[in-house]
């Protein structure tokens, strides 16, 4: 029945109405198609209503039929917005002014971000989007698009192998994937490969290089076994040495096993104990009274929630405590040799290296005295005796630094 | 001849099942409870005050009762009526 927007869009006022006759005119208001509403009697003779402005001066002879008078209380609507804007000239110039300004400050570039760069400098990559004509503060519309800002920025880093150049507001991404080199193969000082023991060779190998001696030969330490020499009296040259070389070594191993031995034995009596953790503080909750062992091993576990780096200061501890007890041990002479062995064999691959190899194990001389088993035993390993050795010896940098892995 | 088409009328009613106010010239009245009302079919405002409306019908007069009416809006043949009603009572001519 009302259109809203009409009223205020077209202007509309609400005026109150002196007169007897007040029925009499909206009767005849109504008759003449003029649009009126929220009609109310405040007094027998005052009544108010609003109307449209266009209808308010067809209103007028109405008026003078029915002899009342009006008064205009309210305007609302935009003429009425329109004629007092215009006396506040200032301030809505203010106003566009305002928005004008924040619009041409959006066509600025404000901010650069340069995003996936690890090896080149940030500010190298700035630097090239500067003269590509991309800095804070450069305006869009003179710039070049994207794609022409892009190519040229990354023809002037040539590190990089793509560049995205994405605006965003009054933001410049510049995204840059960087040229991943390729492995540089790494180039060997000439060397010979040498014995590190004394040893007879088990089996050579030469990758590279002329082999000096032959399966079952004995050498010495630093005896050449692979030379980087290569080649005949009249054409020589120098290639780094690499190999395999397995000598059969010979160790002899001393073991003294004591015949009666003391050791700790659990019972298999344990105690439980609960601990609160509050800061550097703990209380035990259980149990009451603790039993203390003569010999007990302790474990012990720590919950405390924690996120992240923090955690919280309260936590939960507990203790186990076993019980442990004096027991001796005696054993004949075939077990302390058994147990000597064991020692002795882990002493070697010790020393001999990883892939070592025992070929052969024997038992020496075994002597008992004073309650103790004296024993020596025999070992032949095959391992490896390879060796790096440069062949320019006046600077020796680097001795053993290049090992004989590389291939 | 102004009852012999009274009479026609009301056998169009009875005969064809026409609402009555389309044929007969009563008011249609629609209310939403106490608070607003719609009549249609007047044929002009008699009386209008805080309490009371009067409005004119074909053959009688409408009077609503009630405190702080308002027309909301009104056209030749139409009020919406605003406020708490408490009475509605037709006033029929002989």
């Amino acid at each position: 029945m009302r259109n809203v927007v009409k009223e205020w869009s077209e202007g509309h006022v609400t005026v109150t109405v002196r007169g007897k006759r007040f029925e009499r005119l909206i009767n005849l208001a109504v008759r003449e198609g003029l649009t009126i509403w929220n009609i109310t009697r405040k007094e027998p003779d005052l009544g108010q209503c609003e109307m449209m402005i266009a209808d308010f001066h067809r209103l007028r002879p109405l008026l003078k039929e029915t002899g009342c008078r009006v008064h205009v209380e309210n305007r609302n609507g935009l003429p009425f917005l329109l004629l007092r804007m215009r006396a506040r000239a200032g301030f809505v110039m203010g106003i566009f002014l305002f928005l004008i300004g924040l619009y041409m400050l959006s066509t600025f570039v404000w901010q650069i971000e340069v995003q996936g760069t690890q090896n080149i400098p940030p500010q190298t990559v700035l630097r090239a989007a500067g003269k590509a004509g991309l800095q804070a503060g450069s305006w869009k519309w003179r710039m070049d698009n994207p794609q022409v800002l892009q190519q040229r920025i990354k023809l002037d880093i040539p590190k990089a192998s793509y560049v995205a150049v994405e605006i965003i507001g009054t933001k410049a991404i510049i995204q840059v994937v960087e040229k991943v080199e390729g492995e540089k193969p790494i180039i060997q000082d000439s060397k010979h490969i040498v014995a590190k023991k004394k040893a007879v060779i088990h089996s050579i190998f030469a990758e590279t290089g002329k082999t000096m001696v032959k399966v079952d030969q004995y050498v010495e330490p630093g005896q050449v076994l692979i030379s980087g020499i290569i080649g005949n009296d009249q054409r020589q040259a120098l290639v780094p040495a690499n190999g395999k070389v397995e000598g059969e070594v010979w160790y002899r191993s001393e073991v003294i096993v004591p015949l009666i031995q003391n050791r700790l034995v659990y019972t298999g009596e344990k105690q439980k104990r609960h601990y609160l953790l509050a800061g550097s503080n703990v209380l035990r909750i259980w149990p009451f009274e603790t039993i203390t062992y003569k010999h007990e091993k302790k474990t012990e576990k720590r919950y405390q929630p924690s996120f992240f780096d923090f955690s919280l200061p309260i936590g939960w501890k507990m203790e186990i405590d076993r019980e442990l007890e004096p027991q001796i041990v005696r054993m004949t002479e075939q077990e302390a040799i058994e147990v000597a062995k064991r020692f002795a064999r882990k002493d070697i691959l010790k020393q001999a290296g990883e892939d070592a190899k025992i070929k052969e194990e024997k038992v020496l001389h075994v002597k008992q005295e004073n309650g103790k088993v004296y024993i020596s035993i025999y070992y032949s390993v095959i391992e490896n005796i390879a060796m790096d050795q440069p062949i320019i010896p006046q600077v020796p940098k680097q001795e053993a630094g290049q090992s004989n892995q590389n291939n | 001849m102004r009852k012999w088409s009274r009479r026609l009328r009301r056998i169009a009613i009875g005969v064809l099942d026409l609402p009555q106010d389309v044929v007969i010239e009563v008011p249609r009245v629609t209310m939403i409870g106490h608070l607003q009302m719609y009549i249609e079919n007047h044929r002009g405002v008699l009386q209008f005050t805080e309490h009371e409306l009067r409005l004119l019908l074909t053959n009688g007069q409408l009077l609503v009762k009630g405190d702080k009416l308002v027309i909301r809006a009104i056209l030749k043949e139409e009020v919406l009526l605003e406020g708490r009603i408490s009475g509605v009572t037709f006033i029929q001519n002989a």
